[in-house]
């Protein structure tokens, strides 16, 4: 039995006729950074919410550390919380902002100030104490925000959306930052985004919400290669998604014969879902595609292809590899594995 | 719960707002001493003598204010925006002065100051309403034209060949027309409800000779002010719920 | 220096008066000539030549007198009547005002706020002598609630209420003061954010606790300066308070309204510049906080 930190349980939240959250339930061990992953709308800001204590679900519990939270008020849950802008107090310097949490708990004046003085060390910021939000950049007015949230020593560190609203580099930074903070203090996080790439980059394990409901969550690796469902699979990466028939447990793919996952003997109409990665375009053998478009980038390539039966496939191959192939040119595509996922239509 | 509280704060003040309306509304429409209601007190101001003249001459007033409202303020906001970023913190302060004095004082110093000529004519009023006016249309206009990317639009009009005359009467003007008109429409409701500086100057203007009026006769008097009230309000509406659709921008060219 | 030489744009205020080459005088920019020299003609000098007679002895030597003068009843009287008035007028506009703005931003309608905006406009700009006959309608000695409450066996006016006194006038002012608390201070309260919010409670700060660290600081320099706004504005009055109480108590405003219509003694002709001084000045020691805050604020409040 892992160390349960934070367990949620059936929690469901409706507006009306709309479900926001639909029986979702999460274990959380300690120490560990989950990411709650999906499109606006999904539920995962609500799912974050209802466990900070900000909204009350219709059903459910939340517990932590094998207490029963679900009723109580936010002010006494004693969980960080992070929101994508507008984090900081504007009229209190971050000396003040950060040492807010501690006020509320009682902490004396020297004590604040050690700790105070160690999380701003701790996020690079030792020297901005007396600035206010609206004199730091973005990437910095989040940094206070972590480190006011931290300093507390919380049981949960919430994350809503934290980089959404900064700068593609700053956010590639910083996520690394807060993986390395969360480690180095081995505080239980909850990151809610709506970017695969930050999610799968930083997290433990990887939760992907859809319409209110948690499709899988998984491992980085495991979500990627045995994606649960289409959605997860398109979610998640890039991914082809080809119609085709199942016969018998396997399916036939430009003229290959490849055994479906999870399919036993089944027949009927599927999707196939196949990476970019698992293609190969090649100049010699049977033509069975034309392309398209040939994207360079860097070591990589994308190549998109169209069958003869106008669908669209995208492949991933060293740059190398893709030097002959020009729009137009006649191509073959194989698949590099024997088998292949699916789901049902 | 907690709603509970706001609502009954929100029906309280409902009450309070509507009671003097309600009672002034049923007031104005008493028969006099009969017991009976009409509307009869809602002719009596039209038909006092005097009513057209003085209403002509605020109506001049009017016109003339926001005439000079317009050549003196529109111009210079826009250079403002267009070109004179560096005075704008000038003359947003020469422009909030006249909040600062109390209209009372203003008005003696008018009557000490101003020239003859101006002074012997009605239309010093236009002058003055002008000042008195002026921290709120600056600030429409500034907020206004803050909207519009107005030195990209005039570099493209030029661009494309366009004169500064016509830059200004066929990319300016009409990007900025909704804040001129709200401009307008402060000179104007300021004007038509303008008494202090009509009465210490002692000009009759509509406001002013209405006011003696009054004198004789309540019902009348409350009737012109439920009157004018309702009037205001409707303008108001449809000016905060209709006003909207009037942001058709400049391209029908493109 | 600027203007002819800039090259990005270059428009001079093309229908005003002066010409488009006057050049510079000691580098003021020519587009802003007509607007100050309309402020200087039609504000600054009036205002100047007041300052200075009031300062002026009959003979027009330079005097304090007229502004001791002011210090001695009546005038004394009147000021302080005023101040009282403006201080007290702008509590009954404020707290209510605050309590309002803060009730109509808990509903979620935006018709219901867009309808109490206009409200509030119109509201706000309601005075003078309609304002007063309204009242008198309601509250008069012939008025519907007066009536109404005659009818009950509850005589106000023969307690000694009257709508003609410093309390009928704090009722009548409250018509538009605590509209305008309500326009003044909706922005300030929008402009507190959620995340405020939540980021103090998930720190451990009970409702209370947030309104008095984050709320009410927030909050302060708008209501500060409304609180202000509405001084001045119940202070510098003319219209109601003439409708209502002239005769019956001492206001500044009034007072210099009746020496301008000649109802003084010859020997005192700078007293009414003085009284007009007087107003300034106290008019000043709100008006100048209240601007200053406004710009200060301007800046976070439209992030």
């Amino acid at each position: 039995m892992a160390n349960k930190s934070l367990v949620v349980a059936g929690l469901t939240r409706q507006f009306g006729a709309v479900t926001a959250l639909d029986d979702f339930n999460l274990n959380v061990a300690k120490g560990e950074l989950v990411a709650l992953l999906g499109p606006s709308g999904c539920g995962k800001t609500t799912a974050l919410r209802i466990i900070a204590g900000l909204e009350k679900s219709n059903a459910g519990r939340v517990q932590l550390n094998d207490k029963d939270i679900t009723n109580d008020p936010a002010h006494i849950r004693n969980m960080g919380m992070v929101f994508q802008a507008y984090s900081l107090f504007p009229h209190l310097n971050v000396t003040e902002n950060v040492a807010f949490g501690l006020k509320m708990r009682k902490i004396s004046k020297s004590v604040r100030e050690k700790k105070i003085n160690a999380i701003l060390e701790l996020v690079g910021l030792e020297h901005h104490h007396k600035r206010f939000a609206h004199q730091l950049s973005g990437g910095q007015q989040q940094r206070v925000a972590l480190a006011r949230a931290l300093v507390i020593e919380p049981e949960v560190l919430l994350l809503d959306e934290p980089l959404s609203a900064l700068d593609a580099q700053v956010r590639t930074n910083l996520r690394e930052e807060i993986r390395r903070l969360q480690l180095e203090l081995g505080t239980t996080t909850l990151f809610v985004t709506h970017d695969q790439e930050e999610a799968m980059s930083i997290s433990d394990r990887v939760g992907v919400m859809n319409k209110g409901k948690l499709e899988q969550i998984d491992t980085p690796d495991t979500l990627y290669n045995k994606p649960a469902t289409e959605f997860v699979g398109a979610f998640v990466g890039t991914m082809n998604h080809i119609h085709t028939k199942l016969d018998n447990g396997k399916v036939n793919l430009f003229g290959q014969t490849l055994d479906a996952m999870k399919s036993g003997n089944e027949s009927g109409n599927v999707v196939a879902l196949i990476r970019p990665e698992a293609i190969t375009v090649k100049t010699e053998g049977v033509a069975n595609a034309t392309v398209v478009t040939r994207s360079f980038l860097g070591a990589s390539s994308r190549v998109t292809c169209r069958t003869q039966d106008g669908t669209y496939i995208e492949a991933l191959m060293t740059s190398a590899a893709t030097g002959d192939l020009h729009p137009g040119s006649e191509v073959q595509l194989q698949i590099l594995s024997k088998e292949v996922l699916v789901t049902n239509v | 719960m907690k709603n509970i509280g706001s609502k009954l704060i929100l029906v309280v003040t409902g009450i309070f707002i509507f009671f003097p309306l309600y009672a002034a509304t049923e007031f104005s429409m008493r028969n006099g001493a009969e017991k009976t209601h009409g509307l009869n007190a809602y002719r009596w101001i039209f038909e006092q003598s005097g009513f057209s003249e003085n209403l002509l001459i605020t109506a001049k007033i009017t016109v003339l204010a926001v005439f000079l409202n317009l050549i003196i303020m529109v111009p210079t906001v826009t250079w403002l925006h267009l070109n004179g970023q560096r005075y704008k913190r000038l003359v947003e302060v020469l422009t909030i002065l006249p909040l600062i004095i109390p209209v009372v004082a203003l008005a003696t110093g008018a009557q000490l100051a101003l020239p003859e000529i101006l002074q012997n004519s009605v239309y010093e009023l236009s002058f003055m309403y002008v000042v008195v006016a002026m921290p709120y249309t600056y600030r429409a206009l500034d907020i206004g034209l803050s909207g519009h990317p107005l030195a990209t639009l005039t570099n493209a009009a030029r661009n494309l060949g366009a004169s500064w005359l016509r830059v200004l009467t066929q990319v300016i003007v009409p990007t900025i027309r909704p804040s001129i008109l709200a401009a307008l429409f402060l000179m104007v409701a300021l004007s038509l409800g303008e008494f202090t500086l009509a009465q210490l100057l002692h000009w009759s203007t509509f406001p002013v000779w209405v006011t003696n009026a009054s004198q004789q006769n309540i019902i009348g008097a409350t009737a012109l002010a439920v009157g004018s009230l309702f009037f205001a309000w409707i303008l108001l509406f449809g000016f905060t719920f209709f006003g909207g659709k009037k942001s058709n921008s400049v391209q029908e060219e493109a | 220096m600027k203007q002819a030489t800039n090259p990005n744009v270059d428009v001079k205020g093309a229908s005003s008066k002066g010409g488009a080459f006057h050049g510079f005088i000691r580098n003021f920019p020519t587009p802003l000539i007509p607007l100050f020299i309309f402020l200087s003609i039609f504000f600054l000098w009036p205002i100047g030549a007041l300052t200075g007679n009031a300062f002026k002895s009959n003979e027009g030597a330079f005097t304090l007198s007229n502004i001791n003068l002011l210090f001695q009843d009546p005038y004394r009287l009147a000021f302080k009547n005023s101040i009282t008035l403006g201080f007290i007028s702008a509590l009954v506009g404020a707290i209510p005002g605050l309590l309002i703005a803060i009730a109509i931003e808990k509903q979620g309608s935006q018709t219901f706020k867009k309808f109490v905006a206009s409200i509030s406009g119109v509201l706000a700009n309601t005075g003078g002598v309609p304002l007063a006959f309204m009242f008198l309608a309601a509250f008069g000695p012939a008025g519907l609630v007066i009536s109404a409450l005659k009818s009950i066996g509850l005589d106000l006016y023969g307690l000694g209420f009257t709508l003609f006194s410093f309390t009928g006038l704090v009722i009548v002012y409250a018509y538009f003061q605590i509209p305008i608390m309500v326009i003044v201070i909706t922005p300030a309260l929008s402009a507190l954010r959620s995340e405020w919010k939540d980021s103090a409670a998930s720190l451990g700060a009970s409702k209370l606790q947030y309104w008095i660290r984050v709320g009410i600081p927030l909050l302060l320099p708008s209501f500060v300066a409304c609180f202000l706004l509405l001084f001045a504005s119940a202070f510098s009055a003319f219209a109601t308070a003439r409708a209502l109480t002239v005769g019956n108590i001492a206001l500044v405003p009034l007072q210099i309204g009746s020496l301008i219509d000649g109802n003084v003694t010859v020997n005192q002709f700078n007293l009414g510049y003085a009284l007009a001084f007087g107003m300034i000045v106290v008019s000043l020691f709100a008006m100048v906080p209240y601007i200053w805050i406004q710009s200060r604020t301007a800046k976070w409040q439209h992030k």
